[in-house]
């Protein structure tokens, strides 16, 4: 019984992936991305011209073939990192990135600690 | 006149909060055991002063009396009189008053409520309280005085932006005050409690409910916010992590783990020091968080420069606190010697405090590292939703689960008997939630996660919640709260799910369909308001398959002063779904842009929140009964 539930579980998981994969895609993008004339709001929820601008291009860039990654590169040579609204990867954004999972194990080690500790004196 | 007299009452206040320092400091000197009977009346004296002060500003507002030139600048005569009163807390100076508003209150309702607490302690905290009171009421005074007049007097004032001229603004900021200004008072406490070493149970005792109230307006504080931003914003969303609403949530955070650590204090003696920091940093976190926003320096770092004086003042405030709150902690500091069993409740709430402080430390970072990107590289980056979605959401599907198991678990030392009880759970939390994804035929394997440990969380507590109906001993209080944050998380992981949006150009009487609906632009027709002009859309969207029709009224807004372009989201809510449509005029041509929205499930959202905070203030109540 317990495979029988992992294997509808995976099956669950992959058909639905697969089946929404595409259409998710160009709506992802677009929310990550900045509408830099507008206040705090993305591509994908302005009305501005300067979305509407982008989403074509985006489109024309999707057309061409371009991956996700290749767009945003796109993207951020043409206006600047300030576009992007998930921070890539890279030197600069390095702390940003490891910062928080540096805070998750060391609260984690700290309660350990505190606990190993006091039994120890037991 | 009003300005004179604005001014006078300003300073007043000045040498009452220094007479209180006065007085209560020579109280404390004195062999006494009672309070001093003057402190109370001045205490009473001085919270009726500043309610007279802020009620002098919104006569200002009322009467529009431009000689004040805060007035001038945010209000106008052909405003609605409701926009009026509301405006004078719609702005940096007036706001200001609020916060002084709640800082006296506070320190008045925490002197009279704490009658069986020692002498000293609620002395020295009523000092610190003024001291923060002065602080604040000096930054008014020298930098952001709201009664500074002007001359000659101007005909007409500049007028609101149309945004904040809305019912929300009457309530949003002074619930949110509530909350993270109203941490102030526990501030105090926790600085007062150093100072005379009044410590352990007693202490928790005495802070717990204005914990409470705190977080209990905080969170409807927040809640009220969203609710505004996605009826008048008009994208559809109800939080976009920006830095402003991260700095509301910052303080909650630190509350949350406050509330729960203080359980630990209570019942145990425990972590004295601990709650000790999370009150100081509770309301430290509030006073950065308006720095951030009012010095402008988070939207971009040149504007800080335009008002560098606003900045700097809230700044080294900011600095004294930290600094003199922490060399007082070190010098207090000294070991607990008591045990923490690895398999207890104390850990359990251990570990809900090292989540609070990851989700906390984690937005804090995400908020401030683009400043520091800025001045360090000179380069600009955006800290936006996926960051955020990226780092905390996998993070809170084991939060849920911890937060399921941990009220199960018994003071002292705890035995997990109850393993197969927590199996049948998580199976039944899987059943519904692949029942779920079968039904509506779209997730990603994260969402899914997210759904089995809030349905995880919600089924526990439902069980603890007919529990405490047939044994009524449970922890009602608790068990809303923790179900309430179940249901939220679980709405609003299938409101993202399965949200539909599709946008189009139309022209008016054009037809466009799309799955199973069918929406069409009907008429355009133009009104005219006393204060705004509108362009009303009237579109008709049918769903087919369930032969359902609806008409929605999006419009776009022309505001006369300060003229600005504003559109009006056309919301149908009912209980299973909201229909959401914004429309725009596409270059001045005869095309406009329609952005329909299908948001499911989005008033639970809201209603899972009130219900979070429904538990908070029951448990306040309850504690009233102890006592």
């Amino acid at each position: 019984m317990k495979n029988n539930l992992f294997f509808l579980i995976f099956v669950i998981f992959f058909t639905s992936l697969s089946a929404q994969e595409k259409s998710m895609e160009k709506n992802k993008i677009f929310k990550n991305l900045r509408c830099l004339v507008c206040q705090g709001q993305s591509i994908s929820d302005s009305n501005s011209d300067f979305a509407q601008t982008v989403k074509l291009v985006v489109n024309d860039l999707i057309e061409e073939g371009k991956t996700e990654e290749e767009i945003y590169s796109f993207m951020a040579e043409k206006y600047g990192d300030w576009i992007i609204y998930k921070p890539q990867l890279n030197r600069q954004n390095f702390m940003l990135w490891f910062l928080p999972y540096a805070f998750l194990i060391g609260g984690g080690l700290i309660i350990f600690y505190l606990i190993r500790k006091k039994r120890e004196k037991t | 006149m009003l300005s004179n007299l604005g001014n006078i009452l300003l300073f007043s206040k000045v040498l009452l909060s220094l007479t209180i320092i006065y007085f209560s400091y020579q109280c404390i000197k004195s062999s006494r055991e009672i309070i001093f009977k003057k402190i109370y009346q001045i205490s009473l004296l001085q919270s009726t002063l500043v309610l007279g002060c802020f009620f002098t500003l919104i006569a200002a507002y009322v009467v529009s009396d431009f000689s004040l030139i805060n007035v001038y600048q945010n209000s106008h005569t052909a405003k609605p009189l409701f926009y009026k009163i509301s405006g004078t807390w719609g702005n940096h100076e007036g706001s200001l008053l609020l916060w002084i508003i709640i800082l006296t209150l506070f320190s008045f309702l925490f002197l009279i409520y704490n009658n069986n607490h020692p002498k000293n302690y609620r002395l020295y905290t009523l000092i610190i309280q003024n001291i923060l009171i002065l602080g604040f009421l000096f930054f008014i005074l020298f930098n952001s005085n709201p009664f500074l007049s002007l001359s000659p007097i101007p005909k007409e004032g500049l007028g609101l932006n149309p945004i904040l001229q809305d019912p929300a603004l009457a309530i949003h900021p002074p619930l949110l005050y509530l909350g993270f200004v109203g941490s102030s008072i526990y501030f105090s406490a926790a600085i007062a409690s150093l100072i005379t070493n009044y410590s352990e149970k007693s202490f928790a005792f005495s802070i717990k409910n204005w914990v409470l109230i705190s977080w209990g307006f905080q969170t409807l504080g927040i809640l009220v916010g969203s609710i505004w931003a996605y009826y008048e914003l008009g994208w559809g969303g109800f939080w976009f992590w920006d830095p402003v609403e991260n700095a509301s949530l910052l303080p909650w955070f630190a509350m949350t783990a406050l509330l729960h650590s203080l359980l630990v204090l209570e019942k145990r003696n425990l972590l004295y020091f601990w709650v000790i920091v999370l009150c100081l940093i509770t309301f430290t976190l509030s006073v950065t968080g308006t720095f951030l926003v009012r010095s402008g320096i988070l939207n971009s770092v040149h504007t800080f420069a335009s008002d560098p004086s606003r900045g700097i003042y809230i700044l080294s405030f900011l600095s004294v606190m930290i600094f003199g709150s922490l060399f007082l902690l070190l010098n207090k500091y000294r070991k607990e010697n008591k045990l923490i069993y690895s398999n207890s409740k104390e850990t359990f709430v251990l570990i809900n405090n090292w989540f609070m402080m990851f989700y906390l430390l984690t937005v804090l970072v995400g908020t401030l590292y683009p400043i520091f990107t800025d001045v360090l590289t000179n380069n600009k980056i955006s800290v936006g939703p996926p960051f955020y979605n990226t780092v905390i959401l996998p993070v809170v599907v084991i939060f849920l689960f911890f937060m399921a198991i941990g009220p199960k678990a018994k003071w002292v030392k705890n035995r997990f008997d109850n393993l197969g009880y927590f199996a049948l759970l998580l199976f039944l939390a899987l059943v519904v939630n692949f029942s779920i994804i079968y039904f509506f035929k779209s997730s990603t394997i994260l969402s899914n996660l997210v759904i089995i440990s809030s349905l995880f969380l919600i089924l526990s507590s439902f069980f603890d919640l007919v529990n405490s109906i047939l044994k009524s001993r449970f922890d009602l209080a608790r068990t809303i709260s923790h179900i309430s944050f179940g249901f939220l998380v679980l709405f609003i992981g299938l409101n993202h799910n399965f949200s539909i949006e599709k946008d189009f150009n139309m022209k008016v009487g054009e037809v466009k369909s799309f799955d199973n609906y069918e929406i069409q632009l009907q008429n355009l027709e133009l009104k005219t308001y006393n204060n705004y002009k509108a362009i009303i859309g009237n579109l008709k969207i049918k769903n087919i398959l369930l032969k359902e029709e609806r008409t929605l009224n999006p419009e776009i807004r022309i505001y006369d002063n300060p003229e600005t372009l504003t559109y009006e989201a056309a919301i149908k809510t009912n209980l299973i779904k909201d229909y959401y449509l914004t429309m725009s005029n596409i270059d001045r041509s005869e095309f406009y842009n329609i952005k329909f929205q299908k948001k499911p499930l989005m008033i639970w959202i809201w209603i899972s929140v009130a219900m979070l905070v429904f538990g908070g203030f029951l448990r306040i109540f309850k504690n009233a009964k102890i006592n």
